[in-house]
């Protein structure tokens, strides 16, 4: 405990030390984190709201009356038989109405005016990859007992691939700001070093542990990463709660996110940036202490 | 207490520090290490604290192998030995109290004990007008009297001191033995390099005479030549 103190005491010796460099590091940091929490979440939000979108429905077949029922279950098999189908779910005209029904009960003169005996029947396809849609649509083309193929993937997978994108540069520059992070650790170690090397040759000469003599080297990059990232994680809660209340909440999109969610991504950032802040120290330290 | 067999040390360059120095010293000694500068003193003591590793021989220190000694146990080894470096290293933006209280606090003393044990160290070497000045406030004897007092704080069973009166007039020097015979009275096995004859011949003790890091002779209770 005596000694946990010294290492405490010490940490914030060393960190007072180097100001401008203990921020930029924590700043870094909190860029990195912050990219990473964003970029996460966003994508969370958008597969949550794609999902509802769809219902998990990628692909709608609609059927052509004229042919036989047994050419419609023929047809369902052949695509159940497709590895890239999880499911077909038949869909009857009467089926079709009643969504219908529910889809504009809001609009009681519309519902008067249809005449439900056009809705056709049709096949509704689960894929196991949305993006495969395009495959189905090929495969499907000239079928006789088809009609008309929608597949309403369209939209959400170029919402997806972009999500994509952006959750793949985010990732790379946030990898960079960290990198960025780890060299002003190692630099600002170096430079405490520098500036404690008698104390620490004096430390060696009357025995201290090198456990001791690196702990508050260790303490001081865990520490800063720590902050760095814990105000990402605060900011990004924030963002997140101000998005609800957002026009983009009311117009475009759900922001659908379960706090489960959010809190494990939290957990697992700030476990990561324990690891990180490790991670540097013990580099820094090796360059820096050169035992 | 420290055993030497057949001892040798090369340097990477070449040059040869120590060359096969067998030697004995028991506990509760006080011994004298001399030699000209350059003989091999200093390194004779840095092989003691493992700050050197011997490139031949056996070597044995307050019943710890040194030469076998793993890295991550020569804290321990250093526990048990007071060390005064031939440079007095205290830090500059510290007083003396702290100084040593800082040792004390390096080896995990409690609060309370560091003030009472500083206190007492302070006082066993006599620096009680000084213990709130700063290193460059002290005169060169005080320095020295400083670093020996922090060099006790583990309470050492081994006292090694490489030419503590390396830069003192003859008055302070005697000052400086006088109290390292104190300490060695009170049991502390005494190891102190010096290359100063007049001192040594005066004292009476066991010497070790070093020349060109061999052990040219080792005269006990008598004068070095
Ligand atoms: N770290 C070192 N690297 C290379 N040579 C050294 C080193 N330390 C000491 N020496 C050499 O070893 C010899 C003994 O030095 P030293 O033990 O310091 O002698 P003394 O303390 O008696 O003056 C000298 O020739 C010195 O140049
Ligand atoms: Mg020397």
């Amino acid at each position: 405990m005596k000694k946990l103190n010294y290492v405490f005491k010490n940490t914030f010796i060393n960190m007072r030390r180097n100001p401008l460099l203990v921020i930029a590091t924590m700043l870094a940091v909190l860029v990195s984190s912050f990219l990473v929490f964003t970029t996460l979440s966003a994508r969370a939000i958008v597969e949550n709201n794609t999902s509802r979108w769809q219902n998990g429905v990628h692909v709608v077949i609609f059927l052509d009356d004229r042919v036989t029922s047994t050419a419609h279950k023929q047809l369902q098999d052949t695509l159940e038989s497709y590895p890239e189908v999880r499911m077909v779910e038949y869909f009857t005209k009467s089926e079709a109405s009643d969504e219908f029904k529910i889809l504009f009960k809001d609009q009681p003169e519309l519902l008067q005016e249809v005449d439900f005996d056009i809705l056709p029947t049709s096949l509704r396809i689960n894929l196991n990859d949305p993006a495969d849609y395009q495959l189905i649509i090929e495969r499907m083309d000239g079928n006789p007992a088809v009609k008309e193929i929608r597949a309403s993937g369209e939209a959400i997978e170029r919402l997806l691939s972009l999500t994509n994108t952006l959750v793949l540069s985010a990732t790379i520059f946030a990898g960079l700001i960290a990198f960025a992070a780890f060299i002003l650790i190692i630099n600002t170690l170096r430079l405490t070093a520098y500036a404690k090397k008698k104390e620490i040759k004096i430390m060696r000469t009357i025995g201290a542990s090198s456990t001791y003599i690196r702990l508050p080297f260790i303490f001081e990059a865990v520490f800063e990463s720590l902050i760095g990232t814990s105000f990402a994680v605060g900011l990004g809660w924030g963002f997140i709660q101000y998005s609800k209340t957002s026009f983009i909440a009311e117009s475009i999109f759900d922001i659908a996110i379960s706090d489960s969610y959010l809190i494990n991504l939290t957990l697992i950032l700030l476990l990561s940036t324990v690891i990180f802040g490790f991670f540097a120290s013990f580099v820094g330290i090796r360059k820096a202490l050169n035992d | 207490m420290i055993k030497l067999d057949n001892v040798s040390l090369v340097f990477q360059g070449g040059s040869v520090a120590l060359s096969n120095v067998t030697t004995n010293i028991s506990e509760g000694e006080f011994v004298y290490l001399i030699g000209h500068s350059g003989s091999g003193k200093s390194s004779l003591l840095k092989l003691l604290y493992k700050e050197y590793s011997a490139t031949k021989g056996d070597i044995e220190v307050v019943d710890m192998d040194v030469t076998s000694l793993p890295k991550w146990k020569i804290p321990l080894l250093r526990r048990k030995l007071g060390i005064v470096t031939q440079e007095p290293q205290l830090l500059e933006d510290r007083t003396t109290f702290e100084n040593i209280s800082f040792a004390l606090e390096v080896l995990g003393f409690e609060e309370k004990e560091i003030d009472v044990k500083t206190s007492t160290l302070i006082d066993l070497v006599g620096l009680n007008e000084s213990m709130y000045k700063f290193p460059s406030q002290l005169s060169g004897g005080e320095q020295t009297r400083a670093c020996i007092a922090r060099a006790l704080a583990s309470n050492p069973l081994v006292l090694l001191c490489d030419e503590p009166t390396g830069n003192l007039d003859p008055d302070l020097s005697i000052q400086i033995i006088s109290l390292l015979e104190k300490i060695n009275r009170a049991g502390t096995t005494v190891l102190m390099a010096t290359h100063d004859s007049s001192i040594v011949n005066r004292r009476k003790k066991r010497v070790l005479q070093l020349k060109d890091g061999k052990l040219l002779s080792d005269v006990d209770q008598g004068r070095y030549v």
